[in-house]
């Protein structure tokens, strides 16, 4: 199946981190300490999901900011078809591996074995 | 014009509040304020400025609005609390200086035009700050109480503005009009554009540091429509490191992917004609 994103690695590594509770907004240092990665690697992958409409962001209440004498922050949070695309895409992902490694491990009979 | 006034004729419930406010002000400030030309002028503005907004949302009306406030509460006079309401009219609407003159009077029209040219002093090029305060002798004082109270609430409402922008205003704001607020002797409007003007620095103090200036110079790689969205993301991200080499890190792996970013964001958004 085609995906809206190409789903390479770091891209799972962000949504999985972000899928563990969907409803919470979170800025984009908090998603790249959870998902592991380099924020080098966080903001495009960012851009790239708000642009297919999986994520959304936007500014927190500035009087926050103001009050707490820094500059407003940018949360970003999956949107409700954007979850939903993204665990079945992992879901699918995980179950193709799982075939793939069953099928090296038990049903592969031996170099050759296949053809033969 | 008069069809423009009569879509006016309801105008939201605030705004009625609002210009109540300011009528409460006159009262102790300006016992004899002649209430119905200020309404007049208000309603007016507001008219013209309709559809208009802020950057924080609000309806455009709110700010003239709230600048004839802060001059009610310094006791300004008639002409200026209407040239105030009117002050954005003539340069961001098509409402006509003979149209103001006509029914406000030519004093009004005067500080409306005066302080537009300050603007436009203030704007053309990079004057040095002796130039725009030679040029601020030579405008009246009511033109310069004008614009002072209009860089106060445009100071009040800076967060709404890209940082960089607010890092500006505030410089300007320190250099230039608290100095012409301290030479007119108005205390209070120096006392908070000032102390504005320092929170507003001291909460970009990151855009000026070395991994700030890092990820805005790199960041110029991004498309002007989003760049300056990314910009203050990344710098409200560096205030939240307390540490400069964490800073310097972020700042040096974050502009590492910033090709790339911007390379995404000019792209046509393929995604959504697929799915869609």
């Amino acid at each position: 199946m085609k995906y809206a994103i190409k789903m390479t690695g770091p891209v799972q590594q962000v949504l999985r981190a972000m899928l563990e509770d969907a409803a919470v907004p979170r800025y984009g240092l908090e998603i790249s300490k959870q998902a592991g990665l380099e924020t080098g690697t966080l903001y495009p992958i960012m851009a790239r999901l708000e642009r297919v409409g999986w994520v959304e962001s936007s500014w927190e209440d500035p009087d926050l900011s103001i009050s707490d004498g820094r500059p407003r922050r940018r949360y970003y949070q999956l949107t409700k078809d954007g979850a939903e695309q993204a665990r079945l895409a992992l879901a699918e992902i995980s179950f193709r591996r799982e075939k793939r490694r069953s099928s090296l491990t038990s049903a592969r009979p031996g170099p050759l074995g296949a053809w033969l | 014009m008069t069809s423009r006034l009569q879509i006016q004729s309801q105008p939201p419930a605030c705004h009625d509040d609002a210009l109540a406010g300011l009528r409460e002000i006159l009262r102790v400030t300006r016992p004899d304020a002649d209430v119905e030309r200020i309404q007049r002028a208000y309603d007016v503005a507001a008219s013209w400025h309709q559809g208009q907004t802020r950057r924080s949302g609000d309806p455009y009306i709110t700010h003239p609005l709230a600048v004839a406030t802060i001059l009610a509460e310094i006791g300004a006079d008639d002409e200026m609390l209407c040239a105030a309401l009117l002050h954005d009219t003539i340069e961001d609407t098509p409402y006509t200086l003979a149209a103001l003159s006509c029914e406000f009077g030519a004093g009004v029209a005067a500080l409306v035009t005066g302080t537009a040219a300050l603007d436009q002093i203030k704007g053309r090029g990079r004057r040095t700050v002796a130039q725009v305060m030679a040029a601020a002798k030579c405008a009246g004082t009511r033109v310069l109480a004008i614009k002072l109270a209009d860089r106060l609430h445009n100071m009040r409402t800076v967060q709404f503005i890209p940082q960089v922008k607010q890092l500006r205003k505030a410089r300007e704001s320190l250099d230039i009009f608290v100095r012409i607020a301290a030479q007119l002797g108005m205390d209070t409007i120096e006392v908070e554009l000032e102390a504005l003007a320092y929170a507003t620095m001291k909460r970009n103090r990151h855009a000026r540091s070395t991994s700030g200036r890092l990820l805005l110079a790199v960041a110029a790689l991004i498309s002007a429509a989003t760049r300056t969205r990314w910009c203050e993301e990344w710098l409200g991200e560096l205030h939240t490191l307390p540490a400069r080499r964490d800073r310097v890190r972020f700042a040096i792996h974050t502009a590492s992917g910033i090709p790339r970013l911007a390379f995404t964001v000019r792209m046509p958004a393929w995604g959504h004609r697929r799915s869609g």
